[in-house]
């Protein structure tokens, strides 16, 4: 009359080893990750065979969208002395001084607004609207949306200007506002940012394969102009060439 | 492994101290793990952007002309670059939203020797020695590969060139050369005058896209070109353009 006993056997799953496995994965994609920038506009760049690598740090990206709007990128060395928000503040200060040489209306910036542009990526208002653009930092979280809508030109107020004012140029002497900061740039107190502008890997053009020759090409001549006459463009990697 | 067996110190018998276990579920940490990855999975950016340098004469005039490089007639290829226009203007015509690319070549001067302008700035259409090609890539793969379009007809004008680098290149396969050893003898074939090599002029009407530029400047590399330059458009380059489109109207 002896029942049969089966044993109770438990459901419960070791986790540990998978614990295990997604902690290293996690560490893995922590150390190698870098961010997906916040650009204004999302453009699908052309493919090449070209296997040269953009550099991480030290360079200029010149984003262009198909409408012609520009907007600047500085990215400097990780190091203390060339960080971005030192750098940032004095490109600021630069582009401020070469502007108010040819400009009858002076502008300048007070120190809670350089703080706001350290902190930005891309950039691309007029010099003019600048002090206004980085004033809206101070509105806390409203304001940083605020200005991604400025940059993305979605902000819906007719008066603000997105996209650094560009035009066709030869004449060295009078630049317009993009080859005002591409001259600050220039003359940055990053020295491995100068050098790689010098030979050409530091600024880099990166543009939508649809935009319009013209339109890229009215910035290689700005460029050439104020003597930028290497440079780079950033394309996709093409794939079975 | 998550549970830890709690002995009482190896006495026998007396304790009556249960054993116990302690376990711990991890299924929460590695949900949240799980999270993470993903997280920061989708954040990341694995795939750099290659970069294709180039180099731009200056904008300054030139005064002295005698010092310039000339090319001569007999190796100058124009490429001139433009956009499918919709039939019957000046309007960029796009499928599915994407520029199409058309590719113009001619052989040294515009309008052959003889000149596309007649006396008093007449166009002689009959000296339009324009010609359309298209990009494309090879045709089949491997050593059965063979070049169309465009490229076939770069290929065709720098073979002296390109047979001195596909000699280097199956050195090169065989293990007989290293890569820095194969780019320095590459690099000496290029630039070796001795051989016949065309200059490339590469030319593009304001409407062409951008990534056309691009896949021009990338044949130049595939092709090894060691001279080419990028140029503005003549008066003599758009008139061309312009009568072999209305010649090939529709096709």
């Amino acid at each position: 009359m002896g029942r049969v006993k089966i044993a109770r056997k438990s459901t419960f799953i070791d986790m540990t080893a998978m614990s295990d496995v997604t902690v290293l994965l996690l560490t893995f994609f922590m150390l190698t990750s870098t961010f997906l920038q916040k650009e204004p506009t999302t453009v699908i760049t052309p493919a090449s065979v070209s296997e040269e690598k953009v550099q991480e740090t030290n360079y200029v990206q010149v984003l262009v969208s198909p409408e012609g709007k520009v907007w600047l990128t500085m990215n400097n060395d990780t190091s203390s002395a060339w960080s971005n928000d030192n750098m940032r503040m004095a490109l600021l200060d630069r582009a401020a001084q070469i502007y108010n040489e040819s400009h009858k209306n002076k502008i300048s910036f007070t120190p809670q607004q350089k703080q706001a542009f350290s902190k930005l990526g891309s950039f691309g208002v007029p010099l003019a609207q600048m002090g206004e653009f980085l004033s809206l930092a101070n509105e806390g979280q409203e304001g940083t949306t605020k200005m991604d809508k400025w940059l993305q030109g979605e902000d819906g107020n007719p008066n603000h200007v997105t996209g650094i004012p560009i035009s066709w140029n030869q004449d060295e002497q009078r630049p317009n506002e993009f080859q005002i900061w591409m001259k600050a740039m220039r003359q940055s107190d990053n020295e491995n940012l100068t050098s790689a502008i010098k030979d050409g890997t530091g600024v880099a053009i990166k543009a939508d394969q649809n935009t319009a020759f013209d339109v890229v090409h009215m910035v290689m001549d700005n460029l050439q102009t104020i003597h930028m006459n290497k440079f780079t463009l950033l394309t996709a990697l093409k794939a079975g060439e | 492994m998550a549970e830890i067996a709690q002995d009482n110190g190896g006495k026998k018998g007396k304790s009556h101290q249960k054993k116990m276990t302690i376990r711990v579920d991890f299924t929460p940490m590695v949900d949240m793990n799980m999270l993470l990855i993903t997280f920061f999975m989708l954040c990341t950016t694995m795939i750099k952007s290659q970069t294709l340098n180039i180099a731009l004469p200056s904008n300054e005039k030139v005064e002295n002309t005698e010092n310039m490089s000339q090319a001569s007639a007999d190796d100058a290829v124009t490429i001139i670059l433009d956009a499918k226009r919709k039939t019957g203007s000046f309007d960029v015509d796009s499928v599915n939203g994407k520029v199409v690319n058309e590719v113009y070549y001619y052989f040294g001067k515009p309008g052959g020797d003889a000149g596309m302008f007649g006396a008093g700035g007449t166009i002689l259409s009959e000296n339009n020695n324009m010609q359309k090609s298209e990009f494309l890539s090879n045709e089949g793969s491997g050593a059965a590969a063979r070049a169309r379009g465009i490229r076939a007809i770069i290929q065709e004008r720098n073979k002296d060139v390109l047979k001195e680098i596909n000699k280097l290149k199956a050195d090169f396969r065989d293990g007989k050369i290293d890569q820095a050893k194969y780019d320095e003898l590459a690099k000496k074939v290029r630039q070796n005058e001795n051989l016949k090599k065309p200059v490339i002029i590469i030319k593009s009407t304001p409407q062409a896209s951008y990534g056309a530029l691009v896949e021009v400047l990338d044949e130049m590399q595939i092709n090894s070109i060691s001279k080419y330059q990028i140029d503005n458009m003549t008066r003599a380059d758009s008139v061309m353009l312009i009568d072999f489109q209305n010649r090939h109207h529709g096709e």
